[in-house]
């Protein structure tokens, strides 16, 4: 028997090994690699959408620490595994693998469309490389601040509309001794830095992602020294408080929490009814409200092992029918304006984006080049732990940037 | 061995290694040389590598996050040397001879079962500025903000996980200690303390050797717990080598700056492995 | 009786973060909070967290290969490990401490770095995705523990032993497998556990090197709804998934603890 066993082993692992799907013939089921290993649920529902619906299934193949998930689609370009559609980012690393010719142009399916109402204008920026369309957006979410609407009421609050107005509310709060906002010290510790920065001046926030202004400037300065100023007036809560932002605000730890629309799947995943608005400008004189937005796009390879499958899908992703089912399921948003919203008032935000009334501007995360997003969240991470650190941590992620913009212009 | 024998055993020796050899050698020593080769270029993982000699070298002999990690990583190997094995051979040592001591041990061991993801959330209410640690001590401590607490900090979860580990290595150790030296040193009158420093000490030393050795490697390549509690901040304050070479290979997207660290830290363990089971052949 | 008492109150000290585990898991949902953690529940809700975890992240499929990777893999390295350590210690091979230095080396690399170059290695010989892949991978990463805890345990067999033996005119394959690893039971025991426990709870590998459900390990499936800030997932429900993956770990810890308490080994023996 003891002899034996090792045989049996061989053998039932090369029996698995063989159970291998063939490759080449026109394919009747993609895989989906993504990121966001946590959605499997909601993709493979969509799966078995499609493959109702345009007969093609879909299977997800979920990652969940992002770093290593880029290091591995980056290093399949070097290999014959493909993947057949693949989740990725806006902003630089879009454009790098545009670059590298290594994304298939998706021009036609956003042409058709933006003309039957399916995808916006606005959004296709997003996904414009010198001209050209690549990739669809996977999910959108706009960026503002989700309250507990228990805590508003009691004290008699409603949602601001002016920056004094959300003073005021914290102040309120603060003699409550309710802390207003939500502060993190690990990876979102970019959130208050890209909001205060884009509602004072986000034509500064442009130039400062893309290498034309410096985070030494004044401007940049002066958004440091109100985010301390907000700090040291103790409006937020303290950075070490290890809390699930979800449960902070559920249980009355915080007011406030500022996440894109998608934290409405923490919300309902724990029955709680919180309130959304949209953070007002600090400067009130700029035209438009800005908004931070964020999208993932789904893209494919120019060398997919079935490009005219791969293609098929993402345009079906883009239609009403398959974006009902996808933003329902999470709770979320849509690219596609079409779509009705659960929530009334992420609806109105929606429709209100799709209308041109904010000035949606990138999020960070996706805004900067990964050295320099590494560089700063490292030293907003520090700032929150120590506001008189500020111009220490300028000066440290100015010196990332002026190295990385030094081979990258 | 008898002069009979080596002939025979000559031709097979090699064979019972070789199944080792070549696994080991192919799939953790071979993936290895590109990383050697990625610390001598510049490399983003997309576009092709760049040579650029010993730049990256260089660049991290005046690197000031570099001192910190090089700081941290020297307090988990301390703090690994004294916790988890100093602890773990008492625990082992004191429950080794008594009925059920093996059930004794049990605690110790559920928290290795815990995988690193389920280890952030058990510890982060205990952890938090607003968690059960602050309120059980009356203090008010941001244990995972402010450096050295948070290295610290982590010590403790880490020595919470690893206890077990060790207890059941040094446990091993001491089972395999022959009866008799023992008796013989009881009938000398040997107890307690003696007993143990000049019999029981000498005798578990081979399973010690694989207690330090393999602890001296996982302290020195510290980094899941701390990616989980802290990735390293605030501010990098908390980051160990190995933290450091992730953060700057993968997020950052620098390969050949994060390679070359690994290069360096891949060094530094060999070395200090080697030392340290050189003097233990 | 201090041994007793200091042990307890150790042990005691270690269940305060189980217990704590075990309260936040069986909580609802929606009712977890982080200040008040240590107050138990009077809802029992683990098993609805557990099932809602087991909706999630489809676990069913990953659950069976990912036994196979933790029992065969351990399985293989501490036979070949242990051969290994033989071979260095009782037949005394040449430069027998360099070839334990090099099988030990597979330690010291930073397994993140090991990632990519073996996602392109595996892809280029069809090994990607396979479950012999995996295998080959845990195998590996089993063996350099297993030949070091081995090679020290056997020197510590008198030699007498294997002389003995080779006068009754034994194989010395049929020493290592008759007389000297059922010497080592409880070490092999050991490394096995520790190997089966490492391989269970990875993910670094099982997420490069695998795609289909059949193929990824369990945990793949797993950590996505316990870390994901998009996953939204409440604490008692990551808890729970996190509580009940371990519990074949836990099993096997407490199911083999007679084998580190039936006493001195050798000194029955020799």
């Amino acid at each position: 028997m003891i002899r034996r066993t090792p045989i049996l082993i061989a053998a039932s692992v090369l029996l698995a090994a063989c159970g291998s799907t063939p490759t080449g013939q026109p394919k009747t089921e993609l895989t989906l690699y993504n990121d966001k290993g946590a959605w499997s649920k909601y993709f493979t529902e969509m799966g078995a959408l499609s493959k109702q619906q345009i007969d093609l299934g879909m299977k997800p193949v979920g990652y969940t620490d992002e770093p290593t998930y880029q290091a591995f689609i980056k290093a399949s370009f070097r290999t014959d595994v493909k993947p057949d559609l693949f989740t990725w980012q806006t902003g630089g690393l879009l454009k790098e693998i545009v670059g590298q010719k290594q994304v298939a142009e998706t021009t036609a399916i956003w042409q058709e469309a933006i003309k039957n109402g399916d995808l916006s204008e606005d959004v296709a920026t997003y996904y414009t490389v010198d001209g050209k369309q690549y990739c669809v957006p996977l999910n959108v979410a706009y960026w503002g601040m989700f309250y507990n609407k228990k805590i508003f009421d009691k004290h008699g609050l409603k949602p601001p509309t002016t920056w004094d107005e959300l003073i005021t509310v914290a102040e309120t709060l603060k003699k409550a001794d309710i802390k207003a906002f939500y502060h993190t010290s690990v990876l979102f510790s970019f959130v208050w830095f890209e909001q205060l920065l884009a509602g004072t001046d986000p034509d500064l926030y442009d130039r400062l992602s893309t290498g034309k202004a410096k985070y030494t400037d004044p401007g940049v300065v002066q958004v440091m020294e109100k985010w301390k100023s907000l700090i040291d007036a103790g409006y937020f809560s303290n950075p070490g408080d290890k809390t699930d932002p979800a449960d902070a605000l559920k249980n009355d730890k915080v007011a406030m929490v500022s996440f894109g629309t998608w934290f409405n799947t923490s919300m309902t995943q724990r029955n709680l009814d919180a309130g959304f608005f949209v953070i007002p400008n600090v400067n009130a004189s700029l035209p438009k409200t800005s908004m931070i937005f964020e999208s993932g796009p789904l893209c494919s390879l120019a060398k997919a092992p079935d490009p005219a499958a791969s293609m098929k899908y993402l345009k079906w992703w883009t239609t009403t029918q398959a974006q009902e089912k996808w933003s329902s399921a999470r709770g979320d948003v849509s690219a596609n304006p079409k779509v009705t919203i659960k929530s009334e008032v992420l609806g109105q935000v929606t429709k209100d984006a799709g209308s041109g009334k904010y000035r949606l501007v990138n999020r960070y995360f996706e805004a900067t080049p990964p050295p320099i997003l590494t560089a700063a969240l490292d030293g907003f991470g520090l700032f929150v732990t120590k506001p008189d650190s500020y111009r220490q941590v300028l000066e440290d992620i100015q010196k990332k940037a002026d190295e990385y913009w030094s081979t990258h212009q | 061995m008898t002069g009979r024998a080596a002939p025979l055993l000559g031709r097979f020796r090699a064979g019972y290694v070789a199944p080792s050899v070549l696994l080991v050698a192919g799939l953790l020593y071979a993936p290895f040389v590109w990383t050697a080769y990625l610390s001598l270029t510049r490399y983003d993982g997309l576009i092709p590598p760049e040579w650029v000699g010993f730049e990256n070298f260089v660049k991290l002999l005046d690197d000031p996050a570099l001192l910190t990690a090089i700081r941290n990583t020297l307090m988990w190997v301390a703090g690994t040397m004294l916790l988890p094995v100093g602890l773990g051979l008492l625990v082992a040592v004191l429950s080794y001879d008594i009925r059920g001591g093996a059930w004794f041990r049990v605690p110790f061991m559920l928290p290795y079962a815990l995988s690193g993801a389920g280890l952030g959330l058990v510890w982060s209410p205990i952890l938090s500025h607003d968690g059960i640690a602050n309120k059980l001590l009356g203090v008010d401590t941001a244990f995972l903000q402010e450096a050295p607490h948070n290295t610290i900090a982590m010590l403790l979860v880490w020595t919470w996980q690893q206890l077990g580990v060790n207890t059941l290595l040094f446990a091993v150790g001491l089972q395999s200690i022959p009866k008799e030296p023992i008796e013989a040193a009881r009938l000398d009158g040997a107890s307690g303390w003696r007993l143990f420093r000049h019999v029981i000490w000498p005798l578990m030393a081979p399973l010690t050797a694989v207690v330090v050795g393999l602890a001296l490697v996982a302290s020195l390549k510290s980094f899941d717990i701390v990616w989980v509690m802290t990735q390293g901040g605030p501010g990098r304050n908390s980051e160990t080598l190995a933290v450091t070479m992730y953060r700057d290979t993968f997020v950052a997207s620098e390969y050949g700056y994060g390679s070359a660290v690994a290069v360096m830290l891949t060094v530094v363990t060999g070395l200090a492995s080697y030392l340290y089971l050189r003097g233990r052949k | 009786m201090i041994r007793r008492a200091f042990l307890v109150v150790l042990g005691l000290i270690w269940l305060g973060p189980t217990y704590l585990l075990l309260v936040n898991a069986s909580r609802p949902p929606d009712s977890y909070d982080s200040s008040r953690a240590w107050i138990p529940s009077p809802d029992m809700a683990l098993f609805t967290n557990f099932a809602q975890a087991w909706e999630s992240a489809n676990l069913q499929e990953s659950l069976a290969s990912t036994a196979l990777y933790s029992v065969v893999s351990p399985a293989l390295g501490v036979l070949i490990g242990a051969m290994a350590g033989y071979t260095i210690v009782v037949l005394r091979l040449r430069y027998g401490f360099w070839w334990f230095m090099l099988l030990f080396g597979g330690t010291i690399f930073p397994s993140q770095m090991l990632l990519v170059p073996l996602f392109v290695g595996f892809s280029d010989a069809g090994l990607y995705d396979s479950r012999v892949g995996m295998i080959l991978v845990y195998t590996a990463i089993s063996v350099p523990l297993s030949a070091f805890v081995l090679r020290n345990f056997f020197t510590g067999v008198a030699f007498s032993i294997f002389e003995a033996a080779r006068m009754d005119g034994a194989s010395t394959f049929r020493i290592f497998w008759r007389v000297y690893l059922p010497l080592a039971t409880s070490a092999l025991a050991a490394v096995f556990i520790l190997n089966f426990t490492f391989i269970w709870n990875d993910l670094l590998f099982g997420l490069t090197l695998t795609q289909t459900a059949e193929v990824r390990p369990v945990m793949t499936a797993l950590a996505g709804l316990v870390t994901d800030v998009y996953a939204g997932t409440p604490v008692p429900v990551g808890l729970a998934a996190g509580l009940v993956v371990s519990l074949p770990t836990v099993v096997l810890f407490v199911a083999t603890q007679r084998m580190f308490a039936r006493g001195l080994a050798l000194g029955g023996l020799s």
